[in-house]
């Protein structure tokens, strides 16, 4: 909101500079977000300045030149020139017919009609002050009626009284395929949640937030009803988003106006019309209350230094209140009952006192001091371990990416990952890009791999942890705090995406080595992690494709995939190998053991002998292994590939590879003989089953 | 020729000795075919019968004590290392070591303000994304249809009426209060959502930190005093706070947290829109509606909560001037951190 420096002036007397001023409203709350200098032809009368003030939601009676006065006067401790009302003699005056449907929709409705008006432009001053606010200047009656609202915070509005059907005033909902054009031309359909001023036919205005052109007042207009009302807030505030409209005066009454001060409006505005426009007031009638319940609250001492954490006088207590505008009186040492002005319709309860005169004491005053923090019970939480999954990760070369969790699903669908249930959607996006919640952090992490590819990287590898999301009845499990009633039917979990592209550069003692991305590699990072976080009985076991599922105790806690050619296509990656893998963290945390025991270092000596053989390239390693430590037991230790090849000396469909057996009995040294016919045995079983040619 | 002055001369020249080729070459003068040694071997014969026999004890001990003294030394280069001339590295050339990653930078600020309230006695917690409306509004003291809403845009979820991305890390707070009996003191970092049109300082999803002290008798004072241990350990012992009347729904009183311009230092810059100050958290004394809410009774305890946007706070540490940055992740951007 804007105020002028000359303007406030017309209320108190300012001793300070405006720069000073706004920094003294900033520290109060009323935060400056711009001071400026107007030009000359802005302010014919001297230098003026023009102050853009940041008013928060809870104070709608800072909205007005008088609110704002009102409070360098609390916070100066200079005095407020009291507006003086205007006396209108309500003697001669004739009633008019108002009609108010429902009383909580309007408490407070008066109409004025004042015939004879000459409308004309405004006087050069009147449309400097409006200007210099930012209002554009309509005509003279117009114009006053915003001087009105920018001064006192009251909208008011003037219809053309002679384009109304009848000289009566209804306060209504508006009706089935009613509708109404605003006046800027816009034609809104109205209906029973917003609430209308309507003549006996049709509705002239909609209440609070804008008139109709059917009934604006123009330069023929000779006779006015001019309005000032109180509109409920919410019903103000939901006709104005319903019908997409904002305005001056709807964003008053949606924060509230004083009910004292809308009477005095239309005496404040009739004064000017008679000036300006030469109106002389014909007939007035107001329905409801013009004088609020004034609520009283105590506010105890002991309570106010609890909360600041300082002690105040009630002196001083009182001198700050009264300032504002309260009416204090002191009972006791420790209580001030406290009078709120009509104008102070926030302030409910004590707090809002004690935020005040906080407030006004001034923040900076109250010291600074350090509580007790008591630790108490340790709230369990995954976040640890996901950090020591985080440093392995980056122990390993990844680079931490963090992505939208809202995607466009588009994204999801060309990425060839798959859910069974479609993903949950957002009912209001803004864009494409907000479409809906993702499911999995691949498709975010492969356009992340194409943009980095796209800018000349030649390996790419990141990983990313967050929470995937799927409409799958269930509950969120990794909160820690699951206690309240409705709990959410959509599924949020903790994943791990891994995602890697292109060929890592590294020196060997020879010199440089490019080591190309595959699918072993991802298989190779995941095997240190989940080795490192104690996860036993792990098995990367394949899935038809290119893709392999990580199984730990026959659950599947995630999956490692290179995708075809087609998807990486349709990402822009060209000639490239890419391989992802995912992984679900709360499957995987209910298998971490980070509980370390010790195991005895073997007092015998091992035997190793190496099995070295060309066999078929279709034949499964896994497979393969898994047959030789099952013949082995117990005596065979383990079974490891320490070298496989592929090349000139093999035949092309096979491959060369060399498998360590290590044999070892932990209570005594093993000799060759008791080795040979088992070794021996093996190699059979695996020319036998496996078909492989020893080399 | 005296003997005693070989000896000399051999242990002078092997001092000078510092590589196996020049070892050789001495090796070769005095032990070689034709070498010194060779020749007083050759005198044998020359001499006098009588004479010999001495001569050709001395030679001989002259001998051994000749290779005891090329082997100490070949010993003493092999460990220096002066034989190894073959393994040999320029040490110019580049460094054998996997590259290391690292965590991105909104995560590592993060974990340096949570790491800090942690310190403090603070325990860090985490909520779900998805909430209901009651713990992001109605919880915390924010009433359907009021304008302090605005301040809320929120995106819904289709389909699931009253469930909706949370728009601020606030929800928490209910969550907790209503799982943990005082005195309660905890840190809540995570992404929330708005529906907010992206440009270089908006975007419709990022990140805060949140914080709640509640006890017996947890004043504004305290809420000072904590703020400013945090934001001096982030920004350094020199830095300026102020604290701003502001309004939040769910505190009362409530303060808007300004640090002195980490650029221009509070002269005025294009940073800090000329102010000399920098807004930098949101905070308050939890409103007493909210303890009614939760099942906390508003006389017995007070405490304060703060909040703050990390995306900001990593802008200003890192000189960051377009928060679209964080979210394109750019290896080259990424790596910096």
């Amino acid at each position: 909101m804007k105020v002028t420096y000359s303007w406030l002036k017309d209320f108190i007397d300012i001793k300070i500079s405006p720069r000073e001023l706004a920094d003294k409203l900033t520290i109060a709350g009323l935060e400056v977000v711009s001071l400026e200098e107007l030009e000359k032809s802005v302010s014919p009368s001297g230098r003026d300045f023009v102050f853009e003030i940041e008013i928060t939601s809870n104070r709608p009676d800072w909205l007005s030149i008088l609110g704002v006065a009102r409070e360098i006067s609390a916070i100066t401790g200079s005095k407020l020139k009291s507006a003086k009302t205007p006396k209108v003699k309500f003697k001669g005056l004739k009633p008019i017919e108002i009609l108010v449907a429902e009383s909580t929709d309007c408490p407070f409705y008066s109409a004025m009609i004042i015939r004879g008006v000459k409308v004309a432009p405004s006087p050069e001053w009147l449309k400097k002050r409006l200007e210099a606010l930012g209002c554009r200047s309509v005509n003279n009656i117009v114009d006053i009626t915003n001087y009105v609202l920018f001064e006192s915070g009251q909208p008011l509005h003037a219809f053309d009284l002679d384009k109304l059907s009848q000289q009566a005033i209804y306060v209504r909902r508006g009706r089935p395929n009613e509708s109404i054009t605003i006046i800027d031309g816009q034609q809104k359909i109205l209906d029973n949640e917003i609430l209308v001023i309507a003549d006996k036919n049709r509705a002239v205005a909609i209440a609070g937030v804008m008139g109709g052109k059917n009934t604006e007042v123009t330069e023929a207009t000779c006779n006015i009803l001019l309005e000032s009302a109180v509109f409920n807030p919410i019903v103000v505030r939901r006709g104005r988003q319903k019908l997409g409209l904002q305005s001056e005066s709807a964003y008053r009454f949606e924060r509230g106006v004083d009910l004292e001060n809308a009477q005095n409006a239309t005496f404040s505005a009739l004064k000017l019309i008679s000036a300006l426009a030469f109106g002389k007031p014909d007939a007035y009638k107001h329905l409801g209350s013009i004088r609020p319940i004034k609520s009283v609250i105590n506010l105890e001492m002991d309570y106010l230094s609890r909360v600041l954490g300082v002690s105040l006088s009630v002196l001083k207590v009182k001198q700050i209140l009264s300032g504002l505008g309260f009416t204090v009186k002191v009972r006791g040492k420790n209580v001030l009952t406290v009078k709120i002005p009509s104008f102070r319709q926030d302030v409910k309860t004590q707090i809002d006192l004690v935020e005040e005169v906080a407030r006004i004491y001034g923040y900076e005053k109250i010291p600074l001091s350090l509580p007790a923090v008591k630790p108490h019970k340790i709230i369990p939480t995954s976040r640890e371990v996901v950090s020591d999954i985080k440093i392995i990760l980056q122990g390993l070369g990844l680079q931490e990416a963090i992505t939208y969790s809202l995607v466009d699903r588009l994204l999801l669908a060309k990425s060839g990952i798959k859910k069974d249930i479609p993903p949950v959607e957002i009912l209001n996006p803004l864009s494409k890009e907000q479409e809906v919640l993702r499911f999995s952090l691949l498709p975010s992490l492969i356009r992340t791999l194409a943009y980095n590819l796209n800018q000349q990287q030649e390996y790419v590898n990141i990983f990313e942890v967050a929470n995937v999301f799927s409409a799958k009845p269930g509950s969120a499990q990794h909160s820690t705090m699951t206690n309240e009633s409705v709990r959410p039917s959509v599924q949020e979990e903790l994943s791990l995406g891994i995602a890697l592209c292109g060929a890592r550069p590294f020196f060997i003692k020879q010199g440089l080595v490019r080591d190309e991305v595959t699918i072993l590699h991802l298989k190779g990072i995941l095997e240190s992690l989940l080795n490192k976080l104690g996860v036993k009985n792990y098995d990367f076991s394949p899935r038809g494709g290119n893709q392999a599922s990580i199984i730990i105790d026959q659950q599947e806690i995630g999956f490692i995939v290179s995708p075809s050619e087609q998807i990486l296509n349709s990402f822009d990656i060209k000639n490239k190998q890419v391989v992802l893998g995912e992984i679900n963290l709360v499957k995987l945390l209910s298998q971490i053991n980070l509980t370390k025991k010790f195991t005895a270092i073997p007092k015998y000596p091992a035997i190793t002998r190496d099995i070295s053989f060309v066999v078929r390239e279709d034949v499964s390693i896994r497979e393969l292994l898994m047959a030789i430590e099952a013949k082995g037991a117990p005596l065979l230790f383990s079974a490891k590939v320490v070298d496989y090849y592929q090349g000139k000396q093999i035949p092309s469909g096979f491959r060369g590879l060399t498998v360590s057996c290590t044999y070892r009995a932990p209570e005594r040294t093993l000799t060759e003989e008791e080795i040979a016919p088992l070794h021996n045995a093996i190699c059979a079983l695996l020319e036998e089953r496996f078909g492989i040619k020893l080399r | 020729m005296d003997i005693n002055l070989i000896q000399t001369q051999v242990e002078n020249d092997l001092n000078t000795v510092s590589s196996a080729s020049e070892l050789e070459s001495v090796r070769v003068k005095y032990l070689g075919r034709k070498g010194v040694l060779a020749e007083l071997t050759g005198l044998i014969g020359t001499l006098p019968a009588e004479e010999r026999g001495l001569f050709g004890k001395q030679v001989n001990s002259l001998k051994n004590k000749l290779l005891e003294f090329f082997q100490e030394k070949e010993k003493t280069l092999k460990t220096q290392g002066g034989t190894v001339d073959k393994n040999r590295q320029d040490i110019g050339l580049p460094g054998i070591a996997q590259e290391l990653g690292s965590s991105h930078p909104i995560i590592q600020v993060i974990d340096e303000i949570c790491g800090i309230f942690n310190r403090m006695g603070f325990s860090i917690v985490e909520g779900p994304e998805i909430e209901t409306e009651y713990n992001n509004f109605t919880g915390l003291n924010i009433p359907l249809d009021h304008p302090s809403r605005d301040a809320f845009d929120t995106f819904y979820l289709k389909n699931y009426p009253k469930l909706l991305l949370r728009s601020h890390t606030s929800p928490v707070q209910v969550r907790a209060m209503k799982a943990y009996k005082p005195p309660l003191a905890i840190v809540v970092p995570g992404r929330v959502y708005r529906p907010d049109a992206v440009d270089a300082s908006h975007l419709f999803m990022f990140h805060q930190i949140e914080g709640v002290l509640v006890d017996e008798n947890i004043s504004f004072a305290d809420l000072k005093g904590i703020l400013g241990l945090f934001i001096k350990s982030v920004f350094g012992e020199d830095i300026k706070m102020r604290f701003r009347p502001h309004f939040f729904p769910f505190t009362e009183p409530s303060a808007e947290v300004d640090i002195s311009c980490i650029i221009c230092k509070g002269k005025g810059c294009s940073v800090c829109g000329r102010k000399g100050w920098l807004e930098i958290l949101g905070s308050g004394m939890v409103h007493p509606n909210v303890f009614k809410q939760v099942g906390y009774k508003p006389g017995k305890y007070t405490g304060f909560a703060f909040g703050m946007g990390v995306e900001r706070i990593a802008m200003l540490k890192y000189g960051i001037n377009d928060i679209r940055l964080f979210f394109e992740n750019d290896l080259r951007f990424l790596k910096q951190f």
